[in-house]
Order: structure tokens, then sequence, then C-alpha cells
């Protein structure tokens, strides 16, 4: 874990390296301002600032890659940059792309977007009473995204195919459970189950791969944009319905399976409505049980890093541990016991 | 293990009381960071309590289960590529139980609060 002064050195190189770049791109006149760390996550660095020119000032967020592995599940930042063209000229709610990083800004990889005002933090979400009407809102407008993003010729992100998530997602899960050399007997029963029950070949659509509560801005009324596209693929459209409804992201709002905010009939009737294929809930249903396989390895990921000395953090450590909680989640709900 | 004084539980119940205070007195990542230092206290604690008797219950299953004697490391690999592998579809139930027990034994010394009352420790 880096100390405040390590930290504070970084980001100072950061932000006097983001001001050259902006220079490069808006004149010498143009200076950063106000800068914060918005989030450290586990594929990134998030920085809100102020691009400030003489002809006004704009809020913008940079993102910079800060995981750096060989079983990284995560397209690269170029591969984001340009679904976020793709998705904002079709309409999709996401921050508008500005411009990606070069090799000469010295800032490593990644982009910068529009800054979208609102909160992220699940918890605030379902509990502050300021989001009640976008918290009413959530389930069908998700349903709306979906059906937008779904219809999206997987032409336009043809790029993706090369992902393994495009060709097999389940290989590609266990390709990643595999390669940290742990034997957990709840996942292999889970992978077992996975197997023998996959569903039927459909056909092939783009999908977000990681839309859920946390990764979505919402304002006080409706969403307004969505966030963190670095699992993006082309594949069953079902996939996305499973992963916002897992167990994880209802944050303790078990009985609000979309997300923690609404029912699952209000999604599906959304998709539908708005063009969207019919939904299969029981593949939605091994959808879910795939996530919590997904989000396991994930979560061994995060130990990973802790314990190689990559990423040293204490929650990390706890993630570890919290696969046994989502062992559960996955085999209570193959036995029924969990929806 | 020292007879000497503390003993380990009370070392850890110390050292989790002064993380708690401090996640009391501080805010953002010190805050979360003390919080989780607390927390994996907690699961070494429960850990000392359960985990020789959890060791060994699913040492003896598994040895029924795969036919063989071994470490639990030994087994639990043995039991992950067999049933990958589809090599113990014929005893599916079986199978299925054991892992299952083995996620409620990892949970409850994990976090217990999280089980179902239905696999609450007594």
């Amino acid at each position: 874990m880096a100390g405040a002064t390590e930290q504070q050195a970084l980001l100072d190189d950061i932000v006097a390296k983001l001001e050259l770049a902006l220079q490069r791109r808006y004149g010498q006149a143009a200076r950063v301002e106000n800068v914060s760390i918005a989030t450290l996550g586990a594929s990134n660095r998030t920085l809100l600032f102020d691009l400030v020119e003489a002809t006004g000032r704009r809020r913008l967020v940079l993102r910079q890659e800060t995981l750096k592995s060989e079983v990284s599940p995560f397209i690269s930042p170029h591969d984001q940059f340009e679904i976020l063209k793709v998705v904002f000229r079709h309409g999709v709610l996401v921050p508008e792309p500005i411009f990606e990083l070069e090799p000469e800004d010295g800032l490593d990889v990644g982009y910068v977007m529009a800054c979208v005002e609102g909160e992220t933090l699940p918890k605030t979400l379902l509990n502050a009473p300021e989001f009640a009407v976008a918290r009413k809102r959530f389930a069908a407008q998700t349903g709306e995204i979906f059906a937008k993003l779904h219809a999206i010729d997987p032409s336009e992100v043809d790029f993706l195919e090369k992902v393994v998530d495009s060709v097999d997602p389940l290989a590609a899960q266990i390709s990643r459970y595999d390669a940290y050399c742990e034997y957990h007997p709840g996942l292999d029963v889970g992978i077992r189950w996975l197997e023998n029950n996959r569903p039927k070949d459909k056909p092939r659509v783009f999908v977000h791969g990681d839309y859920r509560n946390g990764n979505v801005i919402l304002g006080p009324d409706k969403i307004e944009a969505v966030l963190d596209w670095e699992c993006a693929h082309i594949g069953n459209a079902m996939e996305d319905f499973g992963w916002v409804c897992l167990r994880s992201w209802r944050f303790g709002n078990i009985d609000q399976p979309v997300g923690g905010f609404g029912p699952r009939s209000e999604l599906y009737q959304a998709y539908t409505s708005n063009g969207g294929q019919a939904i299969d809930e029981e593949e939605v249903r091994w959808w879910e049980i795939f996530g919590l396989l997904r989000w396991a390895v994930l979560n061994m990921m995060q130990a990973d890093g802790h314990i190689t000395g990559v990423r040293r953090s204490l929650p990390f450590a706890c993630c570890g541990r919290n696969t046994s909680m989502i062992e559960y989640d996955m085999l209570m709900t193959i036995k029924g016991h969990f929806s | 293990m020292s007879q000497d004084k503390p003993d380990i539980k009370e070392i850890l119940v110390t050292v989790k009381a002064l993380l708690e205070g401090i996640a009391n007195k501080s805010k953002g990542s010190e805050r979360y960071d003390a919080l989780c230092g607390a927390f994996l206290l907690s699961v070494v604690d429960r850990e000392l309590d359960f985990g020789a008797r959890q060791d060994e219950s699913q040492s003896g299953e598994l040895q029924q289960l795969l036919g063989r004697e071994g470490s639990l490391s030994d087994f639990y690999q043995q039991f992950c590529q067999q049933v990958r592998g589809g090599e113990l579809d014929e005893q599916w139930p079986a199978a299925f139980d054991f892992a299952f027990k083995q996620v409620v034994d990892k949970v409850s010394v994990t976090n217990p609060k999280y089980l179902a009352e239905m696999h609450q420790p007594e």
C-alpha cells in the first residue's frame, strides 16, 4: 500500500503530464484544476478534473489502466474507447468520449471522457431519499438500455470477436480460475453443472458484460450513464440479464433482483416492448449461476494481486476469503433455495 | 503452542479492538483498511475454533468419496479434477453434498452471519 506522500507524488506526476497532454490538444493556455481521485478500481485509476481554457471550463474524467496481468479479464483501454465511440453514436447513455492517451503523453494507456454528474455508490443509491424516483425506474430503464445496446450490429464492434469471452465465456472463466492454481470444490461442482446445462446457441449480440449496481451513474430521477465497458464482448443477450440480477449486486435488497432496485418483470417487460428478444428465464438463471462463478474468480484475482505483492491491499486480501460467500450463493441457487 | 500469556485468542481480541478503535476515529480508505483488518482477524479467530475439526471431517468424507488416502489439499485437487472431468457424475448427489458442506464450513469461518438460518452454526 502506497503511503500518503507516495500517493501525492504519484498524483502530482499524473496531473503534470495530464496538463501537457491537454496543452498538446487544446493549446498552451489549457490548465488542469480541481483534481480528485474518484476510484482506484480493480483495473483502472479514475481521476476527475476541470479542463480550463480561455473559452471556459469543462469537467472531464481520466481513466488509466492499472492492472497488468497476463490473465486480465479486461479488454484494452483502446478497445474500451472504441466502444464508447460506438455506443455514444447510437445514443446509449454513456459519458462522451473525448480523446485517447497516446505514448507521447507519458500516461500509460487510457482515455479521457466527459464527466457525468451523479452517484454510483450502491448502498447510497439503494437508501438515500434523493434517489427514490431513479430507484423506481431503474429496472425498466435498464430494460430499455439493454434493448438499445443489444440492437447494435455486432459487426460495428467486430474487434471484440477476439476476446476469449466472445468465443466461450464459460471456458474463459475456467481458464482464469485455473491460472490461480486454487482448488475450490464448490466452484468445480458449479462448473460441472454449468457444462451439463449449457443454454442453446442464440443469435450473438453486443453485451456490456459488467452492467450492475455500482457501474451505473444515477441522478435523482434516472440513470444518467453506463460506465465500465472493460468486460464488453459478443455473446448471449441473457448474460447481461443474469449479471445485473446477481445476488451480490443487490447489496442486501435480495427481494429486488434487478440490482436491489426492482423486480425482474419490469426489466423484462421494458426490454421486450423496446424490441428486445423474448426472455428465457431458465437461461437467465444459468447466466446468474455463471455470473457467480465469474464473480468468485474476480475475487480470486484481487486476492492474487495482494498475495503476489503486485497490489498489496487489505480489501483485496478480504476478497480471497469472500469467495466462499459467492460459492454459497452459487450452490444455493443451483439447489433452488435462492432466486 | 506457547503456554505463555496472553494466549492467541487474547492477542487477537486485543489487536482487533485496536483496529476497530482506529476505524471509529478515521475516514475513507484508512477506516476501510482498519475494518478489513478487524474482519480478517475475526476470520483467524473462527478458523482457530473450527478449522481443525472441519479439516478432519472433510478428509474423512473425501477419503470415502474418492476411495484413496492423502492430504486434504491432495483430496481437494483430486475432487475438483474428477468433478470437472465428469468422473463423479454417477455419484453426483454425494459430490454436490460434499462441495456444499465444504462451502458452508468456509462461510462459517469467513462470515457465519451470511448463512441462511438452516445453515447457521449451532
